[in-house]
């Protein structure tokens, strides 16, 4: 991965944690990595705990950013946010799968909350 | 969002309305369709959204659930892409529901969003106007089928986003005009009963199987002339009345034969099979079932030349739809019931070789071959079957006289002035033809007179006819009284049904 891109992802995940807090979430981790996967953001807002994959996009050649979410990475994220929720400790717990999409054109860059997506 | 589409699928031979609907709702871009839907049905999540995409619409990035109701009818066949699309188009604003309240949808979608013709459209429709709705939308190549029924306007877009301006009110597209089932009175055969020299007998019973629409046996040895006369029994054949004729129609929309002719059913079916023929597709069959042979010719013939060389599960089959006039067909899919009215006509050689009986040349057959040829047709098929005629060898004078015998015009007047009495008399009934009749018909309008009752009754005794032969005989007796006029079966009606029955067995 070049270094450009990392920096994109960085950036758009510090937008998505200043999105998130805006809206009333705390965050609890950052980049939580196990063996299992990762997992960009976890929040907490009114005892719900949401995992959040974000994902930053500079142009649609591709498709929208949403649809890099495939079925593999999903599944990825379920297991790993089950590998943290025993880590912690924290059973009987609300859940939420959240997609933050950016879409970063020029100097205006787009931000879209998919709430409960899988 | 939520939105409410109708569309159609066929059940059988009859259409059924289908509610699709369509909810939109956040979250990642996916596609489902719910409710039985068979792999056609599947695959139109990619042919509406290319669909879309190419008609310049949006297709929603966003989680979209469609769902079939009744939930469970399995739903097969393509023509429900359309109602999916507007459905979709409804729940992302692009239509309002009101606008598609009143609609049923019906066609296959291209990718560029063209609107592509679909099989079984006829019988959609006639439900549509059955269950009160007032419009439906059909693909352009179904039009002929859409002239045909009265009281529901018939819309024929070319391409989705025509549908889209016109359920808009951007752009009005024209109702389709209603055109009359027209007797095929102009109907063309290239062979005509005039060329057939002499054979007046079996032209006699042809004649009778057409006015009343019974089966019938013709043996022959080669080269006498069977095929020959059963091509033409089509030319002698009454025209379908419309009633017949939309049900035809109906019976090849639904079997996707329609397509090629473009047309709607004007002339009876003639269908012929070739010995081969399983019986699964002589009666109709496959996991769905798809109407066979015998329904195929619906209101007209089922022509099985060399009769015994067709397999004995073949033949065993027909039994009962020759004499329920229908045939149910049961699969672990669906157990479906198909019309099956139709002349039997039947052609065979007395014997393997084909030459016993005929005047001229020996016939080299051992007694037992002829009777392993004969036992392939067992006794209750044969008692199905009202007119039994051996087609003898021509003389050579018959061949080269230059009268001409009748033409298959002046037969069909006869034929036809024969199943109007019918058709006035079977009223109301949903039966066409004598041969049709039951028990109760049978009694209220065979009368016949003392003479005819007691050659009846001698007749029966003296050649132990079955119940079901003795029925039969009284309904071609009728029939021969049809073709003669008369109101009551005379002896001489009777006594040339029974002839025609039983001439073969001496």
């Amino acid at each position: 991965m070049t270094e450009a891109r990392q920096r994109l992802g960085k950036k758009g995940e510090d937008a998505a944690c200043a999105y998130l807090e805006r809206k009333g979430y705390v965050i609890c981790r950052r980049n939580y990595r196990c063996r299992y996967g990762e997992i960009d953001i976890i929040a907490a807002k009114g005892g719900e705990l949401s995992f959040v994959e974000v994902k930053t996009r500079r142009n649609l050649n591709f498709g929208l950013p949403r649809l890099a979410v495939t079925y593999a990475k999903q599944q990825k994220i379920r297991s790993a946010a089950l590998f943290y929720l025993q880590q912690e400790n924290r059973h009987q717990q609300m859940l939420s799968f959240d997609v933050i999409e950016i879409l970063v054109e020029g100097n205006v860059a787009r931000l879209h909350h998919l709430p409960h997506c899988f | 969002m939520y939105a409410k589409v109708y569309g159609e699928t066929t059940c059988g031979i009859n259409g059924e309305q289908i509610i699709v609907e369509v909810d939109i709702s956040n979250g990642l871009p996916s596609f489902d369709i719910v409710g039985l839907p068979d792999t056609s049905v599947k695959e139109s999540r990619e042919r509406v959204r290319a669909a879309l995409k190419n008609s310049g619409l949006i297709f929603p990035m966003t989680r979209i659930t469609v769902n079939l109701a009744p939930a469970d009818l399995k739903k097969d066949g393509s023509g429900l892409d359309l109602p999916i699309a507007v459905g979709i188009l409804v729940s992302s604003g692009v239509l309002q529901q009101e606008q598609v309240d009143d609609t049923i949808f019906v066609g296959e979608l291209a990718l560029d969003g063209t609107i592509r013709q679909i099989a079984g459209v006829l019988p959609m429709i006639l439900h549509a106007r059955d269950i009160g709705r007032k419009n439906i939308v059909i693909p352009a190549g179904n039009c002929a089928e859409g002239r045909l029924v009265d009281g529901i306007d018939v819309l024929i877009p070319a391409s989705l986003l025509e549908l889209v301006e016109h359920l808009r009110g951007e752009k009005v597209l024209d109702v389709l005009d209603k055109e009359a089932i027209c007797a095929a009175a102009t109907s063309v055969y290239d062979v005509d009963f005039a060329e057939v020299r002499g054979q007046q007998v079996v032209k006699r019973a042809l004649e009778i199987a057409a006015a009343g629409g019974h089966n019938i046996l013709m043996v022959g040895s080669p080269g006498s002339g069977k095929t020959m006369l059963a091509r033409r029994l089509p030319t002698i054949l009454p025209p379908l009345t419309e009633a017949e004729a939309l049900e035809v129609t109906k019976i090849y929309s639904i079997a996707g034969l329609l397509q090629r002719q473009e047309r709607v059913m004007l002339e009876r079916p003639f269908r012929s099979p070739h010995h081969t023929i399983s019986s699964s597709a002589l009666i109709g069959g496959g996991s769905v079932p798809r109407p066979g042979e015998v329904t195929l010719s619906h209101h007209g013939v089922l022509f099985l030349d060399e009769f015994p060389e067709f397999s004995r599960t073949a033949l065993e089959v027909l039994r009962q739809p020759l004499e329920d006039g229908y045939v149910t067909i049961s699969r672990v899919q669906a157990s479906l019931t198909f019309p099956a009215n139709f002349i039997m006509c039947t052609a065979q050689n007395p014997c393997p070789c084909g030459y016993l009986g005929d005047r001229k040349r020996e016939c080299s057959c051992k007694q037992f071959e002829i009777e392993r040829y004969h036992r392939k047709l067992s006794g209750p098929l044969l008692d199905r079957i009202d007119l039994q005629v051996y087609v003898p060898r021509l003389e050579y004078a018959d061949l080269q006289s230059r009268e001409a015998g009748e033409s298959s015009a002046v037969i069909r007047e006869r034929v036809i002035k024969a199943r109007q009495l019918q058709l006035l008399r079977l009223q109301g009934t949903n039966l066409y033809c004598n041969a049709q009749m039951g028990r109760r018909e049978l009694n209220k309008h065979c009368q016949m007179e003392a003479a005819a009752e007691k050659l009846l009754a001698k007749f029966f005794t003296a050649l132990g006819l079955s119940a079901r032969s003795h029925d039969r005989i009284i309904k071609v007796a009728r029939t021969i009284a049809d073709l003669d006029g008369s109101d009551i079966i005379t002896a001489a009606h009777l006594a040339e049904a029974v002839q025609l029955r039983t001439s073969l067995n001496s």
